[in-house]
């Protein structure tokens, strides 16, 4: 049998075209893909370099002379720092907050559906815009944040404009915005748990904090794994908030990440310090996003089913 | 599902009922009060302490929508109108373009298990993590040399960055769930491949197109940083001319207030029509709600 | 040749090669039932045929005409789905006049064609509806009308009862040969269900292991399965094969096995070798009282099959044999005895798992 089909050439099945079908229809995104390498790839390119664009004619090759510096570089640390420090406030707090939100709005009831949606406002606003919101809100002449802790008798609380409460400031507004993302994937994670281990450990009278720690947490883990993961990666990026609330200052109290190699490009023109920065936070996102994104499939495969 | 804890005794529902009307002061009450906001005059708004008894005025949006500001210290010219149709303008064809290039390449994920396609997708969906600044400031150095600094076109571009992924990835999702089987009767009857495509699986995928399309379009609305490098005054959307508004005209909060409410609007209102695939969409398809 | 050919068609999947060469012909008129395992390959037979599986490699003629390299719309061949795959967002009537609209009919002839098609399949009162007011039935019957309005010369048919209720199987299968004949098509159906095969095939293609392992009429399958596997596989409930060591006989060889002494006219080859012989449930009587060469087994327990009761009984001997008999048995715990119909007992060496080939003229001669 074997002989007779090898003497024949098989013909392909189907027309020449509908092998190149996929290709052709993917060949748009695959072009903007290549339109986003290109300037990383030059932007990896800036960060061997010296070169900053008030002084074209120092321009060179330095290598790694960028990363090592910053190595004995105080402003670079203190960036590491404070991009940190963000990062570990605003995705500890809008965690357990959301958390407890969403245990809270857990029961599908009309109120809690209501709740839910209008608690998604915040993270529909756009989060420069939340900002001037909150700017608004903590202005010291007449905003009402301001006046409501003057009734608690403070009254030399200067929110964002004083370098002790800056950081304060922008991470109650990134938790305003945010907490309602992870808020969300979990309660849309809670609502999808199967009942029934819930209804065993109701029937066999289990105390409701064995109930939380030993069913519900570890049942709901791959959400708050990948809600986590989403925030930090967005958080270690944050740039709208505080470029819009302050612009990294007062003084050098928000620099982030971001803002630090926005600042180092337009307002000191160094091209290659801000690559290089640029390149750091690309490295430890890049980790993160790898990780993530193995989460990220897990909770996809379980909702579209294996494929 | 019935509750666990908190059963029978009146006090943990109170209890419950609190937390839940704290967390929704908080949440909502920023909203709520730039809203009034925009309806008071300077004086009121500066008055101390704040007082919910005021006239309502619709001063501050005429001067928005005619462009023009009367103070005493003279007139002042507010580009806003234009920040809100650039606005419009960016998202909608962004998302139009998006969904042009990115509903076929989501087909072909699907349907065609290829390499170069994964490679793509994940490309595409590890970009939407990539710093933005890292693309932005070369890419802010070639639009110049290419003429693309400061034009709809460059801008739209770039906006495929937050756009893409997100259709790509959802509506490839919705496309996976739909069995193949109908699509191939179909080819099977005598029709195109594209008559397949354009019949059968664009319908049938449908309502995940137009939540990709809602959910890309707010969140290219909300973006800041893109039009902050790549447009001067003339192209910035909303997000960057309420901020320069706030620089230009300093004192002027019930503009202010107000310009931030109609660069809110737009985005809650398609939320609240949308909330059924925030969920999806906020979750790039991993999570349905 | 008129109907369907098919020449060594391979699909393969990276390394795992799933079909490995089947070749088929399949004249017009003619009912070719494609049997198989579950996973076995028998859709992505179907759907290599039809040009909609990319990863297939084959020559396919149709009615002569050379189809390899055309797309599946240029194949002119009509299927029927085993979910149907009705068009959701579209009318009964639509669904089954998707065919023609490919194929620029007028209006006015599509309107006679769907309308002669759906009363054959008598589902004129619901042509209006969409398929989500369908039940099963008549989605079933809205997807084979659709199959059948184009008249194609080959109609490829995947399991389209498996999805249906009973009672319905039932109707079907005595409306599908009529059916059948009146397209005119050389038809592939593939069924899971041996008497569904056998009440429509002409031909039945067992399907395994990426080849078609046997190519006969479902009587001649059932009869004289050319390997333990098809004998296995064709067959419900599944055929009983015990292992035992034929010693030659005087017209072939003689075995013993679960207390029966058999004389079977098959090659003597088979002598001193490790064999299984294989007697269908079918074959099997039971008797409460002892009977010449019956052989004692305890019943343990019963199940009914449609009109039959399969009865699992243990012989004296130890080995475990299943039974379909018609008529009441015995409670569970009874000592019977077997009497076995041995005309239609078959013997398979144990390690090949091949038939021993009957000797059957030299019975004649020697009769």
């Amino acid at each position: 049998m074997s002989d007779t089909t090898h003497s024949t050439p098989a013909a392909v099945s189907g027309p020449r075209s509908a092998r190149l079908l996929p290709y052709l229809l993917s060949l748009p995104a695959l072009l903007v893909c290549v339109g986003i390498l290109v300037p990383f790839v030059t932007a990896a390119y800036y960060s061997l370099q010296r070169y900053k664009l008030s002084m074209p004619q120092r321009r060179g090759f330095i290598w790694f002379d960028q990363y090592w510096n910053f190595f004995n570089d105080a402003d670079f640390w203190h960036t590491v720092y404070v991009s940190m420090l963000y990062t570990v406030s605003t995705v500890g707090v809008e965690l357990l907050l959301g958390l407890g939100i969403a245990l809270l709005l857990r029961e599908r009831s009309k109120v809690n559906n209501a709740a839910s949606v209008a608690l998604l406002l915040p993270l529909m606003t756009a989060p420069a815009i939340a900002a001037l919101m909150w700017k608004l809100m903590t202005n010291p002449g007449f905003g009402v944040l301001s006046w409501v802790i003057s009734l608690f008798g403070v009254t030399d609380f200067k929110w964002a404009s004083a370098p002790s409460s800056a950081m304060f400031t922008v991470v109650l507004v990134d938790v305003w915005v945010y907490t309602p993302f992870i808020m969300i994937l979990l309660l849309a994670g809670l609502r999808s748990l199967p009942t029934q281990p819930f209804e065993a450990a109701k029937l066999d009278g289990v105390p409701a904090h064995f109930v939380f720690f030993r069913i519900t947490l570890p049942m709901l883990m791959p959400y708050m794994v990948t809600a986590t993961l989403f925030r930090l990666l967005d958080s270690i990026q944050q740039f709208d908030i505080v470029y819009a609330m302050t612009q990294g200052g007062p003084g050098d109290s928000l620099l982030l990440f971001q803002v630090s190699a926005y600042l180092d490009f337009f307002q000191y023109t160094n091209v290659g310090r801000s690559a290089a920065l640029m390149m750091i936070l690309w490295a430890i996102t890049y980790a993160l996003s790898n990780v993530f994104i193995k989460q990220w499939l897990k909770l996809r495969e379980r909702t579209h089913g294996a494929h | 599902m019935a509750r666990i804890d908190g059963t029978g005794s009146p006090i943990p529902r109170i209890l419950r009922a609190i937390a839940l009307v704290v967390v929704l002061v908080f949440f909502l009450f920023p909203i709520l009060w730039i809203f009034l906001m925009s309806f008071q005059t300077n004086e009121t708004i500066l008055a101390i302490p704040p007082s919910l008894a005021f006239t309502p005025t619709l001063i501050n949006y005429t001067s928005l929508i005619s462009g023009h500001l009367q103070t005493a210290a003279g007139s002042l010219d507010l580009p806003f109108m234009h920040n809100l149709f650039n606005s419009v303008l960016l998202s909608s064809v962004s998302v139009l373009v998006s969904l042009v290039l990115g509903v076929p390449a989501a087909y072909a994920f699907a349907r065609f298990r290829f390499r170069l396609g994964e490679d793509i997708a994940f490309t595409l969906l590890s970009f939407r993590f990539a710093p933005p600044l890292l693309v932005l400031l070369p890419l802010s150095l070639y639009f110049k040399d290419l003429g693309l600094a400061n034009t709809y076109t460059g801008l739209i571009w770039v906006y495929q960055l937050i756009c893409l992924p997100l259709i790509l990835w959802i509506v490839r999702g919705y496309f996976e769930d739909a069995s193949p089987d109908v699509e191939y009767a179909y080819r099977v009857d005598g029709h195109s491949w594209w008559r397949a495509f354009t019949r059968i699986a664009i319908p049938l995928a449908g309502p995940g197109i137009a939540a990709a399309g809602l959910l890309a379009f707010i969140f290219a609305w909300n973006n800041f940083v893109f039009a902050l490098i790549l447009a001067s005054a003339d192209k910035q959307p909303v997000t960057v001319g309420a901020l320069a508004f706030v620089t230009a005209s300093g004192i002027q909060y019930g503009q202010i207030a107000a310009a931030i409410v109609l660069s809110i609007m737009p985005t809650l209102a398609l939320a609240l029509y949308a909330q059924r695939w925030l969920v999806e969409g906020l979750s790039l398809g991993a999570v349905k709600g | 040749m008129n109907g369907l050919d098919i020449h060594g068609l391979r699909v393969a999947f990276g390394r795992n090669e799933l079909l490995k060469g089947i070749d088929l012909t399949v004249a017009p008129g003619e009912t070719l039932v494609l049997f198989g395992p579950s996973g076995c390959g028998k859709t992505v037979l179907l759907r290599a045929i039809a040009g909609l599986e990319p990863a297939a490699r084959a020559n396919v003629r149709i009615a002569g005409r050379d189809v390899s390299t055309l797309g599946p719309e240029s194949r002119g061949l009509g299927m029927a789905f085993q979910n149907f795959a009705l068009y959701p967002h579209m009318t009964a009537r639509e669904n089954i006049a998707s065919p023609l609209q490919a194929r620029n009919v007028t209006p006015a002839d599509i309107e006679t064609r769907v309308n002669e098609v759906a009363a054959l399949l008598r589902i004129t009162h619901v042509l209006g509806h969409s398929p989500k007011e369908l039940s099963n039935g008549q989605k079933q019957r809205t997807a084979l009308a659709r199959a059948l309005v184009g008249k194609p010369k080959v109609l490829l048919l995947d399991d389209p009862l498996r999805n249906v209720d009973a009672k319905l199987r039932y109707e079907m299968r005595l409306e599908l040969p009529r059916l059948l004949r009146a397209a005119g098509a050389a038809t592939i159906y593939v069924s899971q269900d041996y008497r569904e095969a056998m009440g429509l095939a002409d031909r039945v293609a067992i399907l395994l292991d990426g080849h078609i392992a046997q190519l006969a009429p479902p009587e001649e399958i059932y009869d004289a399965p050319n390997s333990v596997k098809v004998a296995r596989l064709f067959g419900d409930p599944p055929i009983n094969l015990l292992p035992c060591r034929p010693v030659a006989g005087p017209r072939g060889v003689a075995v013993s096995a679960a207390g029966w002494q058999i004389n079977l006219a098959v090659e003597r080859g088979a002598a001193g070798r490790s064999c299984l012989l294989g007697i269908r449930p079918e074959a099997i009587a039971l008797s409460q009282s002892e009977q010449p060469g019956a052989a004692r087994a305890q019943l343990i327990a019963t199940t009914p099959l449609h009109e039959r009761l399969v009865v699992l009984l243990r012989a004296a001997t130890g080995e475990e044999v299943v039974a379909s008999v018609l008529g009441a048995v015995p409670p569970p715990g009874s000592a019977v005895w077997l009497m076995a119909d041995t005309t239609h007992a078959l013997l398979f060496d144990a390690e090949s798992g091949a038939r021993i080939p009957a000797v059957a003229q030299m019975v004649e001669h020697a009769a």
